[in-house]
């Protein structure tokens, strides 16, 4: 029994950092129908500068994050400026192909700039909090966990309750019509790449201190935040919780069950999900702003 | 027209990817280390006395980018070392002859299908003499292929997985010591220190596939019994499912780890699960000083496998003892040697001792006098057997103890004991 409640307490925890790491990729292509190809060098890019803080001044990561969140979203807004907005009325491949470049040249990038070594950010909030004698809380996590739910919780009040948040979920479900009543969709995209960047980064800096930083780790992230979103739904914050939560429980109960051959199993089980929720539900389990369907625009 | 067609601008961001990653561009090191660039005069004074008879051109494909990128740079480092020291003290003597050593590189971005394309390349268009081995088994099961194809030898130090020596290749040659004994002399050592029950988690690939097997082979043979094993996909990013079940059944010892990155993971969680087992045993990382610098305290009493440590009573006519290489290389390098590149240094050292006692530069003549070699280098004994892998030199293992990374095992090159169980 204490083994299942330690893999549900992983499970829910590992859910929480993956909810945020997949968030901004979800919401750009929910909203702007762009596959962010470059979104693991974007949460690669905010852990370096999270490390950086970290090794050079002695700041938390915890610490740091809210500055990265905030120099990251600028980062976007001129990748957006200079290059998403001159490409978003083509073809989704032309979008997919110039995030692909970016990718490639963020990660050699950042190989030049921080060589190929891997890094990890120290922080104070470690190791394990003992609950009873034989379930700990992962604490990193944790505090990862309680960080997600509270963006999430203010991304979803913002795209509800303002003006602005409306308007983004108007341009993502009708750009024509949002167009016509008057929403500058330019703006509107502007600040939506620019947001999701920053949450992209802030996940960047708060997993610093739980996964390895390195230029080429950004892939396998990219390839997570694609699978989570496809099954929970694009654009969808309430997806984004409830399918990264649906992963990670995956990933942390069926190896502790199934001997030998439990983390592959695990990862199948994943793609499962992913391939029949794309068949039979394709706005995603949670419901998504958009199909996922390359001709919707 | 950029403006009005933005296909224009795509396409000369995607040539100009294309181009920064082509794994077609090459690098020549005639001898050239990084130093050379910063102008190490006592090589080149040196370099002046000695009127080479010919070049003998080395093709290696290398790690430049991609996920090996690091070990791929401390391997060249460690064939540049080879290189430079050859050229700088009186050459390869081949009969009555005397030449130099030039190794031509591509960067196989980490990819086993582009350095197998490559060593083609080298072999094809290159005409090189010798081939030395790319970073990782999986880059070398093929790139070795093609060497045996082309009859062409591949000496190499990096690339330690056993299937790779089961395919009755004549022209694949190890000089580090094969994966199924990377644990060996540490589990060897962990028993006498009293461990009775192990767990082993490796990464499902050739080479941690080829320690995960060996481990439990030789901790059977120990008398400690192994309660569970688990293999986990590459790119893994939790493993703390492995770990709950491991914590549950509570073992003496964990046995673990595929690459790097996996180290990272594997102490993360158990920290994380409040889990301190007596002895952790992790296959790649620990021996490496920037693991320890990264992790810290958390690192503190792992135990890990090193193909060769500077403080090892190691010693040979050439570059002399390990911790004289380990200066030298500090000298070219500015940064002491890992295991990695001084595996790479002593593979171009293995085919040189060969070359000289062949007299000659044909495969044939070559091969027999790798097959026949017996010598004492800096970086252990080397002795193939009939398959091409160095039975002589056994694993060493290290454990990181408040920072310092000393050898506990074997007896004959450790500076320190085991520290069993680690003190929390």
């Amino acid at each position: 029994m204490d083994q299942f409640l330690q893999a549900l307490i992983n499970g829910v925890a590992l859910g929480g950092m993956y909810a945020i790491l997949v968030l901004g990729f979800s919401v750009i292509w929910g909203v702007m129908g762009v596959i962010n190809f470059a979104h693991g060098e974007f949460v690669m890019l905010g852990a370096y500068m999270a490390w950086l803080a970290n090794n050079q001044l002695g700041v938390d990561p915890f610490l740091s994050a809210p500055f990265i969140f905030v120099l990251m979203m600028g980062i976007g807004y001129l990748l957006q400026l200079l290059l998403v907005n001159r490409v978003i009325d083509r073809p989704h491949l032309v979008s997919l192909l110039v995030m692909f470049g970016v990718s490639i040249i963020m990660a050699n990038g950042l190989k030049l700039i921080f060589s190929a070594d891997f890094r990890r950010a120290d922080s104070s909030l470690r190791g394990a909090y003992d609950l009873t004698d034989n379930i700990t809380l992962p604490v990193t996590k944790t505090a990862v966990f309680f960080i997600a739910l509270a963006v999430l919780g203010g991304l979803s009040l913002f795209l509800q309750s303002t003006r602005l948040g409306k308007s983004i979920r108007a341009a993502a479900q009708n750009r024509e019509a949002a167009q016509i009543v008057g929403i500058n969709i330019n703006k509107v995209y502007a600040i939506t790449f620019a947001l999701c960047i920053g949450i992209t980064g802030l996940a960047g800096a708060l997993i610093s201190p739980i996964l390895s930083i390195a230029p080429f780790q950004g892939p396998p992230l990219t390839l997570r935040a694609f699978a989570v979103t496809a099954m929970a739904g694009l654009g969808s914050v309430k997806g984004a919780l409830g399918g990264a939560i649906v992963l990670g429980l995956i990933e942390a109960t069926v190896a502790v069950y199934v001997s030998g051959i439990g983390t592959n199993l695990a990862i199948i089980a994943s793609f499962v999900i992913l391939v029949v929720a794309l068949v039979v539900r394709p706005q995603g389990l949670f419901g998504g702003l958009r199909p996922v369907d390359a001709t919707a625009s | 027209m950029l403006k009005k067609n933005p296909l224009y601008a795509i396409f000369l961001v995607l040539s100009l990817v294309a181009a920064a990653c082509s794994g077609s561009s090459s690098e020549v090191a005639e001898g050239t280390s990084e130093s050379d660039t910063d102008g190490t005069t006592e090589g080149s004074e040196t370099n002046e006395q000695v009127d080479f008879d010919g070049t003998i051109k080395v093709g290696a494909a290398l790690s430049e980018t991609g996920k090996f990128s690091v070990e791929g740079a401390d391997s060249r480092r460690g064939y540049d070392t080879w290189a430079q020291w050859v050229n700088t003290n009186g050459g390869i003597e081949v009969g009555d002859k005397v030449y130099d050593v030039e190794i031509i590189y591509y960067d196989d971005e980490s990819d086993a299908d582009t350095a197998a394309n490559l060593t083609t390349k080298l072999i094809d268009q290159d005409k090189v003499d010798f081939l030395l081995g790319p970073y990782s088994s999986g880059l070398t099961v093929g790139a070795s292929a093609i060497a045996e194809k082309n009859n062409v030898l591949m000496i190499e130090g990096n690339g330690t997985a056993n299937s790779m020596f089961e395919r009755g290749f004549k022209n694949l040659f190890l000089v580090a010591t094969i994966a199924s004994d990377y644990t060996k002399s540490g589990i060897e050592e962990l028993a006498a220190g009293g461990a009775k029950t192990a767990v082993i988690a490796y990464e499902d690939t050739a080479f941690p596939t080829a320690v995960a097997d060996g481990a439990q082979e030789h901790l059977e043979a120990n008398g400690i019994e192994v309660l569970a094993v688990e293999k986990y996909p590459k790119d893994i990013q939790d493993v703390s499912a492995i770990m709950t079940k491991f914590r549950g059944l509570e073992p003496d010892i964990f046995v673990g780890g595929g690459h790097y990155n996996d180290a990272v993971l594997f102490v993360n969680s158990a920290k994380e699960l409040g889990w301190d087992p007596d002895g952790m045993l992790i296959t790649v990382g620990p021996s490496n000083p920037k693991l320890a610098e990264e992790l810290g305290e958390d690192l503190n009493g792992v135990t890990g496998p090193t193909q060769w440590e500077a403080t090892m009573a190691y010693e040979g006519d050439y570059f002399g003892s390990a911790a004289q290489y380990a200066e030298y290389f500090q000298e070219q390098h500015g940064q002491p040697p890992v295991y990695q590149a001084a595996s790479a240094t002593a593979s171009g050292l293995a085919l040189q001792i060969a070359i000289e006692e062949a007299g000659a530069l044909d495969t044939d003549s070559v091969r027999t006098a790798l097959l026949e070699m017996d010598a004492q280098t800096f970086y252990g004994p080397i002795n193939f057997d009939e398959r091409g892998v160095n039975t002589a030199k056994p694993m060493g293992t290290v454990q990181v103890i408040d920072g310092e990374i000393p050898v506990v095992a074997p007896e004959a090159a450790k500076i320190r004991d085991l520290e069993y169980p680690i003190a929390n």
